[in-house]
């Protein structure tokens, strides 16, 4: 019970050097002081202490009292002073300050910049392409022939029949490797678009594509290295999964799913009572990408990945509309 | 792809697997679940009940009061299906419950009888589209039971999301195997593999493009009896989301979901000449009616099934009108074919037409399983539909036919590549468990021979998956790479880009991003003119809609749409900005030049949202525009005077078709337009439907990238303190600031280190048509302390020039 008493002076006067009005000085005086409060509450204690160490306890608890209300009294006086210069004249220190204007960075930049900077962190080197792309590095070179099915995934934007716009950063793939000799390390973020318009889907989005080429890299290597991502991006201890799927420039391929963030796993709405989110596609890149330009695939190995940018500012702040976005409202875009 | 718990069970046995763990496990095979949905639940509250005693109702010919019996209950139910009859088992919704429609069934008083209850039809219970009486259930039944339960409807339906590589689990049996594989238990096929034995004679087959028809098979089924299938079937048909129709149509329907293997029932008796030819349409063959009663029209590379005269079918998509089963039909030509994926694709896109059929062709038909999945078939028709049929007895043309191939599984290569360390033989015994045969060879080889329904199976590349993907993703470790150290390539425009939105930023600007593609209408509201090049668009080919047709060649228009949509919510204090591509087309089938500019827009009160207490309001005009690209152009150490590249604001003589006239400048580099800023024209601003001024900035950003930064370098500090002179001019209105201080600063003086304009006023003292104009010079010497001599001789100076060069006055400050 000393204790308690040493602690509850302790943090009374803490916490009064934090008051600013009277509301609070009330406030603090009906939780330590008040009939209910803190310190009654020890003192109903009292007669639990044994006999002998009564009276010393009892004294210690007067102090204390004593104590508090000095201090009480102190900024209580001090408070109405400061009322009185300000009748008085004087500058009233409550106004709120003269400040410049915030802006602030679109919460697609702000996320894309924090992706890039833990890839950039990781080595990375960052790459941007043309939005307008050709049929050749969207699919073709990405082992996406004509009429395979896998071109029902993208609903593609054409412009002419071998013009479009990219419906992935994954464009960069070829473009990078066609120049330059592993070993590679890259990441590309940049717009990619998709016909379909609804509140989980714009037309436009920002995508992040990543990989890394050299020789004995491995499966378990992009399991590593998506790990540290997600976890740097959201939080240390977050759970995720690798579940096997389907890319025709990847094999193996797989796509990554978190614990859902809403739910902490435990099932709702957002991830359909899962318990995952679907975060990412990545795998092993096929060795017909490196064959079309010119690695040989027995001696180089390496990784891509893809991320959508627009998803993991949703997932990470809570916003439920993705059109908001390219509403450019400022009362949205003051948020972050 | 659809399939339940129930329908699992018939091929391999998931006893002691939940739910949750059966879905979780085919997630994690690949085979994402996507939803999971307990069947009937609606139906739950409904009991089968048995007519004890069906009477007529006295006020109503066609009604019945029935006395029915619920287990231990017994209820009077008035009923006016023509059916109900003493004896008869059938569904009962007690009062309370709601049936699948919405319907509360209440206790209610018809024609004057009290009805506890409703005797239910298939229709009513949502099990069919149309009924003709009550549903007669069998009469084994126990009456009190729960309906569902009782007929065996108890079931969950699982639907995966089948990625486009793996056809093979397109079918019930397909996904047992994978089940059966992780449970390392047998899989139990319905029949037998099967071959055609003797050739039939009894009608012909003939494939004339064999390389859209790799194998195509047929039987003849004799003495069919066309009618509604049996509650097993037509329940499985139910369970998937798929309506029965026939016996027949429901066979072929149940042993494609079955095998994967569509099928096709052709009344034999309607095609011509007893004949199937599988060609492409014929000159004059223009359309064609499929099963779906629409006429479509055909094209010179679709594959049709032809009879001796006109197409029947359209080969692995949909059947003909012309050919199909109906209520008369007795003998049936069974068709089970594999087409090519891509023509199928081509087809089913052509005629905007996905049926389940095209959706396993595109995807791959398993050409192994033709015959056997066809044999299942007619093994049910025999049963279900009392048909008859010769054994072995049919046609196949399997023109496709391939060798058997093998892959070479490199074990050590494997492991690299999956960061795995499995022995040979676990590899071997991966792929074994789910029907993938191999063998050893030398120290660290497996020869495999991929399965005729695993078409995904090409290369040692996917084995190297299906390894790891049996193995288990989740058991992989977790690594990071070993690589060689490098420093990144840096991207300077990017690298440029983040500085210049955050140099913005921390002056109030918030970055906005629009969609690269806008509105045609956006050139017009900006008032271009008709020949203005910026009207020369990149247009999408299918766009979501005409706001979003083209690629833009101008950022203002969607940032004029953000201030309007701002103000409209009460937020008229603005500054905006977006770094963007615009896209410039540069010739037909060609990518355009992609071109980045910074824009901005500043609109309303300069302080923002801010304590009015401390700010007065003050409305953004042109100069806080031009002070923010000082400021920004400082900040970058770009273009200051003196530097090697200059930029200068210079007021151009032509004008910008959306700039007010007189309040335009265009900001000028190394000799090319850097790019201009200005007010908005006022109708422009109206054509977007503002109503408070709006200036703007807009940048050409790859250009800016490129020029030159002033390095920076140390200069000393002045030892000497320096001396302010002021003067103030009375020069003519139209001698502007900028030739003021331009006239200063070139006049060589070299005690000079700093000239301002401080205080420029009009009216009192100055008469009409002048101005008069402070300005602050300050004098400094790196050598010594001025005198007041030196100052006044260097000042003196000064002052003459201005006068006589603007023909001012001086005039004592």
């Amino acid at each position: 019970m000393e204790q308690e008493l040493q602690h509850l002076e302790r943090e009374a006067k803490e916490t009064l050097a934090t008051l600013q009005d009277q509301s609070q000085l009330e406030e603090f005086r009906i939780e330590y002081l008040g009939r209910k409060g803190k310190f009654s509450s020890i003192m109903r204690n009292l007669g639990k202490v044994d006999k002998d160490d009564r009276p010393r306890v009892g004294q210690l608890a007067n102090t204390v009292k004593q104590e508090i209300e000095s201090l009480f009294a102190k900024k209580k006086e001090n408070l109405d002073q400061t009322r009185d210069k300000v009748q008085a004249g004087g500058v009233d220190l409550t106004l709120p300050g003269r400040r410049p204007t915030l802006g602030r960075l679109h919460p697609v930049t702000q996320i894309m910049n924090e992706v890039c900077q833990v890839f950039e962190n990781l080595g990375f080197a960052i790459a941007e392409g043309p939005d307008v792309e050709t049929d050749h590095y969207n699919f073709a070179a990405l082992n996406i022939p004509e009429h395979h099915p896998a071109r029902d995934m993208h609903d593609t934007f054409y412009i002419s029949e071998s013009i479009l716009l990219r419906t992935h950063t994954s464009n960069m793939q070829a473009r990078i490797m066609e120049k330059k000799d592993p070993p590679l390390r890259v990441i590309a973020p940049g717009k990619v678009y998709r016909c379909d318009s609804d509140i989980t889907h714009t037309p436009m989005f920002h995508q992040v594509e990543g990989f890394l080429v050299d020789t004995k890299v491995s499966f378990a290597d992009l399991k590593g290295v998506l790990t540290v991502f997600t976890q740097k991006i959201f939080e240390e201890d977050l759970a995720l999964r690798f579940r096997p799927s389907f890319f025709p420039f990847t094999e193996p391929s797989a796509e990554v799913d978190i614990a859902c963030v809403i739910c902490k796993g435990e099932g709702c709405r957002v991830c359909k009572q899962t318990g995952w989110l679907e975060i990412l596609g990545c795998g092993m890149i096929d060795p017909e990408v490196f064959r079309m330009v010119g690695y040989d695939p027995e001696k180089y190995s390496g990784f891509a990945f893809g991320l959508g940018v627009e998803r993991i500012a949703m997932l990470k702040y809570g916003i439920d509309d993705i059109r908001l976005y390219y509403e450019n409202d400022l009362r949205f875009l003051s948020q972050f | 792809m659809k399939f339940t718990t129930d329908w699992l069970q018939n091929y391999v046995d998931i006893d002691g697997l939940s739910v949750t763990e059966l879905t979780d496990k085919l997630t994690m095979l690949g085979l994402e679940v996507e939803a999971t949905t307990p069947l009937y639940e609606e139906l739950a509250p409904i009991k089968v009940a048995k007519i004890l005693k069906a009477a007529p109702h006295p006020d109503a010919d066609k009604l019945q009061i029935c006395q029915v019996a619920v287990g231990a209950d017994k209820y009077e139910i008035v009923c006016g299906a023509p059916n109900a009859r003493d004896g008869l088992l059938t569904p009962v919704a007690l009062p309370g419950t709601i049936l699948p429609g919405g319907l509360k069934i209440k206790k209610s008083k018809v024609r004057g009888v009290v009805s506890n209850g409703m005797l239910c039809s298939e229709k009513e219970l949502g099990l069919s589209e149309e009924s003709d009486g009550i549903m007669e259930l069998p009469e084994n039944l126990e009456h009190g039971a729960q309906f569902i339960s009782a007929m065996g409807m108890k079931d969950t339906q699982i639907e995966v999301d089948l990625t486009p590589n793996r056809a093979d689990c397109a079918s019930v049996i397909g996904i047992a195997r994978e089940i059966a594989g992780f449970r390392r238990l047998p899989l139990k096929m319905p029949v037998e593999n099967g071959e055609i034995t003797t050739t039939s004679r009894a009608f012909s087959v003939e494939i004339e493009n064999p390389e859209l028809c790799p194998r195509y098979a047929g039987r003849l089924i004799t003495g069919v009896k066309i009618d509604k299938s049996p509650w097993w079937l037509q329940q499985r048909l139910l369970s998937v989301g798929l309506r029965p129709i026939n016996n027949v149509v429901d066979i072929t329907n149940f042993v494609m979901l079955e095998y994967g293997q569509p099928l096709h029932a052709f009344d034999f008796d309607t095609l011509a000449g007893g004949k199937i030819v599988v060609r492409t349409p014929r000159d004059n063959e223009l359309t064609f009616t499929t099963l779906d009663e629409k006429e479509r029209p055909l094209e010179p590379d679709m594959l049709m099934i032809c009879d001796g005269e006109q197409p029947v079918a359209v080969g692995g998509v949909m059947g003909g009108m012309n050919s199909e089963v109906s209520e008369q039909t007795t003998t049936i030509l069974l068709e089970s074919a594999c087409f090519n994926d891509v023509s199928i694709r081509r087809t089913a896109r052509k005629l905007n037409l996905s049926t389940d059929a095209s959706y396993r062709f595109e995807r791959g038909v398993d050409p192994g399983n033709t015959v056997t999945a066809m044999n299942r078939a007619v093994e049910l028709l025999c049963k279900v539909a009392s048909g008859s049929c010769t054994e072995g007895e049919g046609i196949d043309v399997f023109p496709g036919r391939q060798e058997p191939t093998t892959i070479k599984l490199n074990a050590t290569r494997c492991n690299e590549l999956n960061g795995l360390d499995l022995s040979r033989d676990q590899m071997q015994e991966l792929l074994e468990s789910i029907q993938i045969e191999c063998s050893a060879e030398g120290d660290d080889i497996l020869i495999v021979n991929p399965p005729s329904f695993r078409m995904d199976l090409e290369r040692e590349a996917d084995l190297v998956e299906e390894i790891a993907r049996l193995y288990g993703y989740d058991h992989i470790p977790i690594a990071l790479p070993e690589v060689r150290l490098s420093y990144p390539d840096q991207d300077p425009v990017r690298q440029m880009r983040l500085r210049t939105a955050d140099l913005l930023a921390r002056i109030g600007f918030t970055e906005a991003i629009n969609y690269s593609f806008s509105s045609p209408d956006h050139l017009d509201m900006m008032a271009l003119a008709a020949d203005d090049s910026r009207r020369d668009q990149i247009q999408l080919l299918n766009p979501l809609s005409i706001e979003q047709s083209v690629m833009r060649t101008i950022l203002l228009p969607g940032l004029l749409e953000n201030v309007k949509r701002n103000i409209s919510f009460q937020k008229t204090s603005i500054r905006l900005f977006e770094t963007g591509q615009i896209f410039l087309p540069t010739g037909e089938n060609q990518q355009p030049k992609e071109v980045t500019r910074l824009a901005g827009v500043v609109s309303g009160d300069i302080h923002g949202d801010h304590h009015p207490l401390h700010f007065k309001q003050q409305d953004s005009d042109i100069l806080d525009v031009k002070g923010c690209l000082e400021y920004l152009l400082e900040a970058l150490r770009i273009g200051s005077p003196g530097s090697v590249n200059p930029v200068s604001f210079v007021i151009p003589e032509e004008k910008e078709a959306f700039v007010d006239e007189d309040q335009f400048l265009t900001l000028v580099a190394d000799k090319k337009v850097l790019g201009y800023l200005g007010k908005i024209a006022s109708n422009v601003v109206k054509n977007f439907g503002i109503k408070q001024e709006v200036y703007f900035f807009d940048l050409d950003f790859d250009l800016l990238c490129t020029l030159a930064t002033t390095p920076k370098s140390f200069t000393s500090l002045p030892v000497y303190p320096s001396v302010v002179r002021d003067i103030a001019l009375v020069v003519p209105d139209n001698v502007s600031a900028g030739e003021l201080l331009e006239s200063v600063r070139g006049s060589r003086e070299k005690l000079i280190e700093q000239s301002e304009i401080f205080d420029i006023f009009r009216g009192g003292k100055v008469p009409e048509g002048f101005k008069s104009v402070a300005l602050s010079i300050t004098y400094r010497s790196p050598s010594k302390t001025l005198t007041e001599k030196n100052v006044e001789k260097a000042h003196a100076k000064i002052v003459s020039m201005l006068t006589d060069k603007f023909g001012g006055q001086f005039r004592e400050a």
